[in-house]
């Protein structure tokens, strides 16, 4: 990066600390430290929703899928604007109206204190352990990109989010996102059309869009139903659906955001604009990845985008082979090209059998250069067996790097790390609130708001130092990263269908849905364990267990009683 | 704290928002759907 992208990257970072102290100065009561003195309108609470469900990861990881995979991904969202008004129906006036800080203390009003201990619990459990990977992820990819030290990048990154949430609290994670948020999405605006207009001379935009159908990038919409299909249409609406419910009825980190807001009114204001806004803006980021992939039909791609293991391997005793498959790479992309040109000429003169030969010998092109990228991810493999082999979160930065103008450089890492400190701030917030709340306030009852305040700032502390540690150590056990993220997967559904007996089942009683719960959880993992079926179904099954389990003690329950 | 069913300020009333959230998604839907049958 050259000096000015430097300069732009620190200035914000800079921008973005000092915004968030000062907007939030003289927090005195824990009801302005965790909630922001519930005064937050309906765009701020939007923002700051979207800003906390899109971590850094999000920003590098979605281009970079759109990049590899097309617009499938896409569907994944599918079911959020429906958990959207369905939380703003059931969810958000009950909050409201029992005016609590946490979604775990109206499970003691509703239920009983060990109910509201069990999913204080586990979302203490699962969202501590997931806020280091929030640090550790774009740390990786950051500190390899920039050449940095994974430890410091992940010390960085979080010190940057502690200091105004620490010091401000909600409302400062508030105000931040906002920014933040703005910021992000001007600079993915700003690299879209700058993508657009490096494409070759003659090629229109329709031109980009058809070679990136022939490469198979506008896959957007599966309506085959496959349980064992990550991404289509079934899985996205009813799968997504009830992951979304979960997420943003039951996690403290998104239920923190909305109980912001000044009224009932502001709150479901706030997430139905995220209804409106979230599926179109990750179709946008997915788009951006396949403008990435479009851009580079005419000007070949690296063989592997992560630029530290290219290193290894170039240095390495496997030089010269992989110096071959760079070449039959490279090859491979020019022969592609020809055929992305020859494929557009013929389809403007509409010639067809001229059209039909060369999307064929496009489509042998594209074959030869997955082939020598399968070769090449054998031979780190083979060379290393414990390399990173996936390339895609390092797709979109690998290109800003070396296709974007200076300034839009440093701005786009600004972004990335604006990213991060959005999702682990509001991680950090509402960790503290649930430390505070539901775990500290029932030890210690009464108190004045300055003493509450000051323990809050500590347990945001503890939670940071416990973030960053456990980044360090994730940086050292590759593998504990994909189970802490299905860890989270297997929990939702359980916790979800506690809330929604809650909810709906009014004649449920505490033991019933405590012991519905245990039996739930325990089914998902032997899903898990025993089966193929896809995570996002665990959400449904163990949510539908939980109920239906919980209706069938009440009722034996009952007949016992009788 | 305001009254919970205030109405909202835009559209008159909670269901035509719910309404225009629930469209607004089938419309996405479509679109992806034509992006996906134009791709083949």
């Amino acid at each position: 990066m050259s000096p000015i992208d430097w300069a732009v990257l620190f200035t914000a970072l800079a921008c973005f600390v000092a915004y968030g102290v000062w907007r939030s100065r003289g927090e005195s009561h824990l009801h302005d430290f965790l909630l922001a003195g519930r005064k937050m309108r309906w765009g701020t609470v939007a923002f700051s929703v979207m800003a906390t469900q899109a971590s850094a990861v999000t920003f590098l990881s979605t281009p970079g899928q759109g990049y590899v995979d097309g617009l499938r991904f896409v569907q994944f969202y599918f079911g959020l604007p429906l958990a959207m008004v369905i939380l703003c129906i059931t969810a958000i006036p009950i909050y409201h109206r029992l005016g609590v800080f946490t979604a775990y203390e109206y499970l003691e009003r509703r239920f009983d204190g060990k109910t509201r201990s069990l999913a204080a619990g586990l979302f203490l459990i699962q969202r501590g352990l997931a806020a280091g990977i929030t640090l550790y992820a774009p740390a990786l990819v950051l500190s390899v990109i920039l050449g940095w030290d994974i430890g410091w990048t992940c010390v960085l990154l979080g010190g940057l989010a502690v200091v105004y949430t620490t010091t401000g609290g909600s409302k400062a994670v508030s105000h931040t996102h906002v920014l933040q948020f703005a910021i992000i999405m001007t600079t993915m605006v700003a690299a879209f059309v700058l993508i657009l207009m490096s494409l070759p001379a003659g090629i229109s935009p329709g031109d980009a869009a058809y070679v990136a159908a022939q490469g198979g990038k506008l896959n957007a919409l599966q309506a085959r139903f496959d349980p064992n299909d990550r991404y289509n249409l079934w899985s996205g609406l009813i799968g997504g659906f009830f992951l979304q419910l979960s997420y943003f009825g039951t996690d403290q980190s998104q239920v923190g955001r909305y109980l912001t807001g000044q009224s009932v009114t502001q709150s479901r204001l706030g997430l139905l604009f995220n209804g409106l806004a979230k599926v179109p803006m990750q179709l946008f980021i997915l788009s951006l990845g396949v403008l990435v992939f479009v851009f580079h039909l005419f000007v070949a791609p690296p063989v592997f985008f992560n630029p530290a293991v290219r290193e290894t391997l170039a240095s390495g005793p496997a030089a010269a082979e992989y110096q071959a498959l760079e070449l039959r790479h490279r090859l491979a992309a020019d022969a592609r090209a020809n055929e992305a040109r020859a494929m557009i000429a013929a389809r403007r003169s509409v010639d067809a059998p001229g059209l039909a030969s060369a999307e064929t010998r496009f489509v042998e092109a594209q074959q030869e250069l997955a082939k020598t990228r399968t070769e090449t991810v054998a031979l780190i493999r083979a060379q290393d067996p414990g390399a990173q082999t996936s390339d895609t979160n390092y797709v979109f930065l690998s290109f800003v790097l070396a296709h974007l103008p200076v300034g839009l450089i440093g701005l786009v890492f600004a972004a990335v790390f604006a990213a991060s400190m959005n999702s682990s701030s509001a991680e950090l917030n509402a960790l503290t609130s649930t430390t505070v709340v539901d775990v500290y306030k029932r030890i210690v009852p009464g108190g004045d708001g300055r003493r509450d305040v000051w323990v809050s700032r500590v347990a945001t502390l503890a939670w940071a130092a416990f973030a960053v540690g456990f980044a360090e150590f994730a940086s050292r056990l590759g593998s504990l990263i994909e189970a802490v993220n299905i860890v989270g997967s297997l929990f939702y559904g359980t916790i979800l269908g506690i809330f929604l007996t809650a909810f709906y089942l009014p004649r449920v009683g505490g033991t019933a849905v405590f012991v519905a719960a245990m039996v739930a959880e325990v089914a998902v993992i032997a899903c898990f364990k025993l089966t193929a079926i896809s995570f996002l179904w665990y959400n449904l099954i163990g949510c539908a267990l939980v109920m239906v389990i919980a209706l069938l003690i009440s009722a034996l329950m009952v007949r016992k009683r009788a | 704290m305001k009254p919970v069913e205030e109405p909202p300020p835009f559209l008159g009333s909670w269901s035509a928002l719910y309404a225009v959230v629930v469209i607004e998604l089938l419309l996405v839907i479509v679109l992806c759907g034509w992006l996906s049958r134009w791709g083949r």
